[in-house]
């Protein structure tokens, strides 16, 4: 016990740590927390949302790139009038920690909203936003005012939210969990997270190939190079180089969701002033130089391009900008007065790889784009030629993470944007409505801030939340995004593995949930240490819904890479290319060339700077990453690719060569030789180890015990079901309104876990029992999957449960169509001079609300309310109706009040309680038909709960508490059940927690799992196998066979049959067909379906078949006329002397003719109007589904008339 | 109520409740009763400092100590009694 005491809190053992644990619970640290690796699982949420507004961040960034807008004045109509300049423009954003609003005057010290009072009150945490505003007309003073853009929703613990760097201690201080990690929003109480995206890897030429672009147009082929080029405020532009079957090239680019195609050499000529020649032998190579010869293909290309582009008679840079700007000029929005060649400049840097400069472009910036347009020209005609093969835009080593942050910045700098630009609008709007005043004008100054900038939609902010709360993106440029809904999750915090693995979590895009090809959903070699290979879902997210392994990190921040060029030219590149890539190859820094060299240059390059950033010095950062990709025959395009931006997944590996801790990318992973064990360090190869084999598995799956034992199904199973466990969301529930918790209420922490668990903190979440587990088929009540429960141990309380959950009733809403929404329209409480029934004063207090602690049945009243109006005389609310309205509780599962919340407002007015928030505590004990499943992807459902005096035992006397069959083991082979349950016993036997990481044993004789366990057993004189004699509960007998016995940790499941049972006998019904309608909810029934159908018939079972398809359905009796054989024609007659039907006979119309004096009275009708009609007496009551009238009106009504025979 | 102050209900009244010739008689019978102290005013948890907060009818809610915008109501002290099962 003395070295751990010795050692920080932060580090744990493999055993229990009981003591440890017992005092931070008692005494939170009130420096750090204890789980320094649980803030490093959700670090990449809070970092990037940091950076957000950050000093020099994104949204600061976005501002310098949204620049100034300019408007004119006037409407533009006459020719060669002088019009007045005013130009606006975003100089800062201000976010505001969450305060209560200014208008309330009542509170004067605490401010502050905390977190937990949003939860509480079902409202958004949210801070104030503003931005400076800055306007001058022609080139005066700029004046500035700063406008006010609503209120942002704040992420958790970041660096505008009031818990940002608190310790466990004063987190619990504001009724937060000890280990509160943030990550996430809160929006309307409800807990949302934005989950990471995968896109493409930025600045980086990709070489696709793809058969759609052959649809683009004539002569259009499936190659292309594609880049995704990312500003320094984190939004992207994707630029397509696509070939042509003739060897030309066209460059296309997406702008506010329109597609534009452009010919590259255009684009080429704009940037630089340049000539053929030098375009030439930037794509081939120096006239004259070696290997020319060999690159016919190419040549003859890039002549054919250069000739076809002769035929735009476009030259000089200057020529080639005005021509651009004036086909894109109105695209772009550029300002009236902005010449052609201006806009062709501002075309260039918003559209054309804006990540080698998106704002204060220079020369060299151009000379930048230009140098990556021929690489990328050369690089496609590299793989057309096949002397490359494509870039898999699958595999992770091409892909990087859209960071939650980031995603909120563009969001937010494109509201920005919006918002600067529809001041146009209302200028525009403004003059149209007084005669277009000058901008000179005193009249103008007056309006600008009073009518101009009002008439705007300032509040930003709703954007935000609208985002938040739905995850429909709203833009219009789509942020280069495949994908408009779908981003943001709830956290659910059903339990802690659920919690934590929607921050862990990484989605490859909606947009590939519906494609019919499986190639994205595989799992490919080179996610290996990145992306988790066990934790995905099965079903429709399989492989698309990945999880980051639990040591992969994602860098959140440029790295300081500005003395990386100067290095790489000191090891020597040149400025130019030779002819073939077997002559010299790339060398790129973010998506920069930073010139070429030869392949072995290349390799010394890579293996020297990694060797310079893992020592730490000459200013090489940790996090770049050293993309060296060899050349090869038709592999991937060479050359050293080096990145250092933001937004890449890392991950820690062993350098050999300086022992040190080095951080790789998936990028450069693929062209490294990294050991998996010391052992497999092969001598002259291997430049890396990994730290630990359990390093490629997420938090989740590290926590299944020896998975290297089960098939692989198995574990992922156990991922899916770990995070549907009834366990222990947290322990601040008392302040949580979700609207459904659930909670196990006898946890315990596994004897058998890995040493994760304690790294994890995952002993604050307990998620299931330990239970003596016996392997056997006793009573056949164990058939299937089924599992019997000791009643003993049921009525110990093994997985009793509990559910929470929290009602919102809100008059204020209630009545929001009034006049007046603000205004209060009902109160809590009875009218006054209302009759107020015994039987709701059972429930309910004096104030409206329920008794806290007292139980409640359907039906029961759970609040009341009463409509007021407040008097202007007295300033009280008085009642006129005598009214009370009484809200029930509608649940059929009887439920206990837990809580009452009576909810005020932030305004500080005196209004009523408006808002009350009641938690009802529903019991679950275990019953059968409830779902259990121990950690290796073994459920099963409990089938009865048996007597324990009737249970088999042991010799030492004890009996299981749960009993699960043999035969779920041989298809399933989870043998890690098998040793989970050897170690489980031995560990309970010797007081031990066992560590069960995979992978520690060896498959060596003497090393393996059975051994070292058996040999505890053996020790405590038990079985060395982890047999038993086993006697029979019933006879006493012993059992012919040994019997399995041993402690698994068992999970109880959230299925549970009283949320799923479903029975009818009669319902409710779909009024136009008569047949019962569906869902469990509203009472409906279960479709006996087509195959059903088929069952009962091959059965023979035709009462059956009547019973369920008529009898139990639709069942009507119909009047049909036998003559006619129509439903439609029928019709009730009525008496002579009154309106009642005379005898009930119906009779059909159509059979019938007008009643003539000569008929005989007896035999005529009347209808309703009181016509006489003589006949039509044939009709009959036949029983028919419902429907079939229906159908028999549809058709009707198409103009088909059924004809039925109706037999005797 | 204090918990010296409150007597349990008398054990023949009990009785005739649990048996099934008066189902309601009980039930009625208690909540009869309760109607003699409807004047006690409901009394208020602070969510945020715990101290009792008494509100009157149409009061806003805040507490009176600290200012918080969030009550809980306080746990009944009336008998609750069900069958455990």
């Amino acid at each position: 016990m003395a070295p751990a005491r010795k050692s920080s809190i932060s580090t744990w053992s493999e055993q229990y740590d009981t003591i440890k644990r017992e005092q931070l619970f008692r005494d939170p640290p009130s420096k750090r927390s204890a789980y320094p690796q649980l803030q490093e699982a959700i670090k990449p949420h809070v970092e990037s949302w940091n950076y957000v507004f950050a000093e020099n961040g994104q949204l600061q960034h976005g501002l310098r790139d949204i620049g100034t807008k300019t408007f004119l004045d006037g409407n533009g109509q006459e020719p060669g009038a002088r019009r007045n300049r005013l130009q606006v423009r975003v100089r800062q954003v201000f976010l505001d920690k969450s305060t209560l609003p200014h208008t309330n005057k009542v509170e004067a010290v605490k401010r502050e909203i905390l977190p937990v009072e949003c939860r509480e009150r079902h409202v958004t945490y949210r801070g104030r936003f503003r931005g400076r505003l800055e306007y001058r007309i022609n080139n005066g003073e700029w004046k500035e005012t700063v406008r006010d853009f609503g209120h942002l929703p704040i992420m958790l613990r970041s660096n505008r939210c009031h818990l940002e760097g608190l310790s466990p201690k004063e987190l619990v201080n504001r009724r937060e969990e000890t280990e509160e990690l943030g990550g996430y929003f809160i929006v309307n109480g409800i807990e949302k997270l934005i989950r990471m995206l995968i896109v493409n890897r930025r600045n980086f030429p990709m070489a696709i190939i793809r058969p759609s672009f052959e649809n683009r147009g004539p002569s259009y082929t499936k190659y292309g190079v594609t880049i995704r080029s990312v500003r320094p405020d984190q939004t992207s532009q994707t630029n397509v180089l696509h070939y042509l079957s003739d060897g030309n090239v066209t460059f296309r680019f997406s702008f506010r969701k329109n597609e534009y195609l452009i010919p590259v050499l255009m684009i080429l000529k704009a940037l630089a002033e340049t000539n053929d020649r030098e375009i030439f032998e930037g794509i081939v190579g120096p006239a004259g130089g070696k290997g020319l010869e060999s690159k016919q293909f190419v040549t003859d290309r890039v002549e054919l391009l250069l000739r076809t582009y002769k035929a735009y008679n476009i030259h000089s840079r200057t020529k080639t900008r005005a021509y651009l700007g004036n086909k894109f000029r109105v695209v772009l929005g550029v300002p009236e007065d902005l010449s052609d060649e201006e806009a062709g400049t501002e075309f260039l840097r918003k559209i054309v790889m804006p990540h080698l400069g998106s704002y204060d472009v220079t020369e060299a910036n151009d000379a930048d784009k230009f140098r990556m347009l021929l690489f990328m020209i050369r690089k496609l005609y590299a793989l057309v030629e096949g002397e490359c093969t494509v870039d898999n835009p699958d595999a992770v080593q091409n892909q990087e993470i859209l960071l939650p942050g980031f995603l909120y910045g563009m969001l937010l700098k494109e509201q920005v944007d919006e918002w600067l630009g529809s001041i146009g609008l209302s200028l525009r709007e403004w003059g149209r409505n007084n005669q277009w005043p000058s901008f000179t004008s005193p009249q103008f100054e007056k309006d600008f801030m009073a009518k101009v900038i009002r008439k705007t939609n300032e509040n930003l902010g709703q954007k935000v939340d609208y985002f938040l709360s739905t995850g429909n993106l709203v833009s219009p440029s789509g942020l280069d995004l495949q994908q408009v809904s779908g981003f943001t999750v709830v956290a659910e915090k059903i339990n802690f593995y659920r919690f934590i693995s929607h921050f862990r979590m990484v989605h490859r895009g909606s947009f590939f949930a519906q494609l019919k090809t499986t190639t994205v959903r595989k799992l490919l070699p080179e996610s290996w240490g990145f992306l988790c290979p066990v934790h995905t879902p099965d079903g429709s997210p399989c492989g698309l819904l990945n999880h980051l392994a639990h040591k992969c990190k994602i860098s959140t921040s440029n790295a300081d890479s500005t003395n990386v060029p100067a290095l790489v030219a000191q090891l020597g590149v040149t400025s130019s290319s030779e002819a073939t890539i077997n002559d010299s190859v790339v060398v790129q820094l973010d998506g920069k060339i930073l010139g070429f060299c030869s392949p072995k240059q290349a390799k010394t390059i890579g293996d020297t700077l990694r060797y310079w950033k893992v020592e730490g010095t000459h200013n090489v950062p940790l996090d770049l990453e050293i993309g060296y990709i060899p050349l090869s025959n038709g592999g991937q395009y060479p050359g050293v690719y080096m990145f250092s931006e933001a937004a890449r997944m890392i991950r820690p590996v062993k350098y050999l060569p300086l022992e040190k801790q080095d951080m790789v990318g998936p990028f450069e992973q693929p062209f490294m030789s990294i050991a998996c064990t010391e052992p497999e360090v092969a001598s002259g190869d291997s430049t890396h180890v990994e730290y630990d084999v359990t390093n490629i598995l997420s938090i989740v799956a590290n926590q299944t015990p020896f998975s290297n034992f089960n098939q692989s199904p198995r574990n992922m199973y156990q991922c899916q079901m770990g995070k549907q466990t009834m366990g222990t969301p947290g322990t601040a529930l008392k302040y949580r309104t979700d609207n459904k918790t659930y909670r196990l209420q006898t946890g315990q922490t596994p004897v058998v876990r890995t040493p994760k668990h304690n790294e994890y903190g995952l002993d604050n979440f307990p998620n299931g029992t330990n239970a003596v587990v016996a392997v056997i088929s006793y009573t056949g009540y164990d058939m299937d999957d089924a599992m019997i429960l000791n009643k003993s141990a049921h009525e110990r309380g093994f997985g009793h449960g509990t559910i929470y959950k929290a009602k919102k009733i809100d008059l204020a809403e209630e009545n929001k169509t009034g006049r007046n929404r603000s205004a209060v329209t009902t109160m809590f409480g009875f009218a006054p001079e209302s009759i107020i029934k015994a039987q709701w004063r059972e429930t309910l207090d004096d104030d409206g609300l329920p008794r806290v602690g007292i139980k409640v049945r359907e039906g029961d009243a759970i609040a009341a309310s009463y409509s007021v109006v407040k008097d202007p005389l007295t300033d009280e609310y008085v009642n006129k109706d005598g009214v009370t309205h009484i809200h029930r509780y509608k649940d059929s599962e009887e439920a206990f009040v837990e809580e009452i919340k009576l909810i005020g407002n932030e305004s500080g007015n005196n209004d009523p309680c408006q808002a009350v928030s009641i938690r009802f505590r529903i019991p679950r004990s275990p019953v059968i038909g409830d779902k259990f499943s121990s950690r290796h992807g073994q459920k099963g459902v409990c089938s009865q709960k048996w007597p324990t005096i009737d249970m088999p035992f042991t010799e030492s006397g004890m009996q299981p508490d749960v009993i699960i069959n043999p035969h779920a083991f041989p298809s399933r082979m989870t043998i890690g059940m098998f040793v989970e349950s050897l170690a489980g016993k031995s560990g309970a036997l010797h007081g031990l927690a066992q560590d069960s990481t995979p992978f520690k044993f060896k498959d060596k004789e003497g090393e393996t799992a059975v051994e070292y366990f058996g040999h505890q057993l053996k020790r405590a004189g038990y079985n060395y196998y982890g047999n038993e004699p086993m006697y029979s509960g019933i006879t006493g007998e012993e059992l012919a066979a040994d019997i399995y016995v041993g402690v698994v940790y068992y999970q109880r499941l959230r299925h549970m049959v009283n949320d799923k049972y479903q029975v009818r006998t009669t319902g409710p019904v779909t009024p136009l067909t008569g047949q019962p309608i569906k869902g469990r909810a509203k009472g409906g029934g279960i479709r006996v379906g087509e195959m059903e159908r088929d069952a009962l018939l091959a059965h023979g079972t035709a009462f059956l078949l009547q019973d369920r398809l008529m009898n139990c359905s639709d069942y009507t009796k119909a009047n049909i006329c036998k003559k006619c054989g129509s439903f439609l024609s029928t019709q009730p007659s009525s008496g002579q002397y009154n309106r009642r039907r005379e005898g009930g006979r119906v009779r059909c119309r159509r059979c019938s003719r007008k009643a003539l004096p000569s008929d005989p009275k007896s035999e005529c009708w009347e209808d309703r109007k009181g016509e006489k009609w003589y006949g039509g007496d044939e009709v009959t009551v036949v029983a028919v589904p419902g429907v079939l009238k229906y159908l028999d009106v549809e058709l009707a009504a198409m103009g088909i008339r059924m004809n039925f025979k109706v037999g005797p | 109520m204090s918990r010296e102050a409150y007597t349990p209900p008398s054990l023949n009244q009990n009785t005739a409740g649990a048996g099934s010739s008066q189902p309601n008689a009980f039930a009625i019978g208690g909540t009869g009763n309760t109607f003699e102290d409807t004047s006690k005013p409901v009394q208020y948890l602070c969510g945020d400092c715990d101290t009792k907060v008494t509100l009157k009818k149409g009061d806003p809610i805040r507490c009176k100590e600290c200012g918080y915008r969030v009550l809980y109501k306080e746990r009944t002290n009336r008998m609750i009694q069900f069958e455990a099962r």
